[in-house]
């Protein structure tokens, strides 16, 4: 199969139409419960390790982030991911995937996943309306063929 | 109408069966009428814990279905005024009960005694339908692993699903020690995941192996920490704040030394 590495397909849990919508999940998702939406989330409360969250549009966690996310699920490569805590297990947006490195200190502050240059990279996140923000950090593109064959 | 309480955590080994007999133990000793259920249909440990093994005839299916009254199932710990245990059955498997009849039993329960403490099987399944069915309350139990704190994390969502809001959260065989020197998850990062209220914490201590093997609850053991951990779990779920007490108390006495002139 000719992917090219970091690459995901499209998730096909993320049903219906596209629509410029939004949900709005007042909880928090802890580690087995997922949200499939095709339009952006935002999650009052935190995604923990073992939670799912996939939209289509962007994804905003108002909490702290350690769970799976895939923004940007049906391709959409301005996806953004913010969160207050942005620690996730993995995070997708689009077909890329990636992962925090191996010992990533918190930043303590909201922060922002976009694709800048084919990478996902992480910048502080300064609010106020403003989706750009100073990229301070890339996370490890994760390449998915390369990691089932080291399995093997 | 007493309280019923189920004792869960999602993963096994961690320690529900002890605290479900520690802390049905501990009600007694203060007055209060408890009657413990083993949930555990088919891998029934409770009895075996408690040292009441030996005493049993009929169990918790042969109420369900009908083959005897609740009162001839109960067992009497003659050792602790008050409490009783309904057993699991072990000859047969968790699909024995349904949930209704659980409630029903619960219930029934709940009418003699202050407090029903349920002993909930590990997974996710079946059993723990069961267990859970007729429970009012949840105590979520997990030790300082990531493990364990996914699996108290996948549960506490369960017994939300389950309307069994605002579990309580025990974190058992915590060694302060490991915690001190980074190698252990500690009590704040644990609460930080799984953002609910902490009932009590419990110290790795070999007396409750000891203890557990001879079937004599440790809560009766005055000098042990552990024992004390759950004499003071015991007197929050009676509602009496008790504050977390020091772990370490028994610790290197130059350690406390450092601490207290603040070098530690």
């Amino acid at each position: 199969m000719a992917t090219d590495p970091g690459q995901v397909r499209a998730d096909p849990r993320v049903r219906g139409a596209e629509e410029n919508q939004t949900v709005l999940i007042q909880r928090t998702l802890r580690s087995g419960q997922s949200i499939f939406y095709p339009g952006n989330v935002v999650v009052l409360g935190d995604v923990n390790p073992g939670a799912q969250v996939a939209a289509t549009g962007d994804v905003i966690v108002v909490g702290a982030l350690r769970g799976t996310v895939h923004a940007g699920a049906g391709g959409d490569e301005a996806a953004v991911v913010i969160a207050f805590r942005l620690e996730p297990t993995q995070l997708r947006i689009a077909e890329h995937v990636s992962r925090p490195p191996a010992g990533m200190v918190p930043a303590g502050q909201p922060e922002v996943a976009r694709v800048r240059d084919g990478v996902i990279s992480i910048g502080a996140f300064s609010g106020a309306g403003e989706r750009q923000g100073t990229v301070a950090r890339a996370l490890v593109p994760y390449d998915l063929e390369a990691e089932s064959d080291s399995e093997k | 109408m007493g309280e019923i309480i189920v004792i869960t955590s999602g993963k096994g080994g961690v320690g529900k069966t002890t605290a479900a007999a520690n802390i049905g133990a501990g009600l007694a000793l203060r007055g209060y009428k408890a009657a413990l259920v083993d949930a555990d249909i088919g891998l029934r440990n409770l009895d075996v814990v408690l040292g009441l093994e030996n005493r049993i005839v009929y169990d918790l299916v042969d109420v369900a279905h009908g083959h005897c009254r609740l009162k001839q199932a109960l067992i009497k710990d003659k050792r602790f005024e008050g409490l009783h245990l309904l057993p699991a059955a072990q000859t047969k498997d968790k699909t024995a009960v349904k949930p209704e009849q659980m409630r029903e039993i619960c219930l029934q329960l709940s009418e003699e005694f202050d407090y029903v403490i349920i002993d909930c099987p590990a997974g996710i399944e079946q059993g723990f339908r069961n267990a859970v069915a007729g429970a009012e309350k949840a105590i979520v139990i997990t030790t300082p692993e990531v493990s364990a704190v996914r699996d108290a994390d996948r549960v506490i969502g369960l017994l939300e699903a389950a309307e069994l809001r605002e579990p309580k959260l025990v974190i058992n065989r915590l060694r302060p020690k490991m915690v001190r020197q980074g190698n252990m998850m500690n009590i704040e990062d644990i609460i930080d995941i799984l953002a609910v209220d902490l009932l009590g914490v419990i110290p790795e201590d070999e007396k409750i192996i000891v203890t557990t093997n001879k079937g004599d609850p440790v809560i009766q053991d005055e000098r042990s920490l552990s024992g004390e951990a759950f004499r003071n779990i015991t007197r929050r779920i009676l509602g009496e704040p008790v504050p977390l007490m020091d772990l370490e108390r028994n610790g290197n006495f130059f350690l406390r030394l450092r601490r207290m002139v603040g070098l530690g």
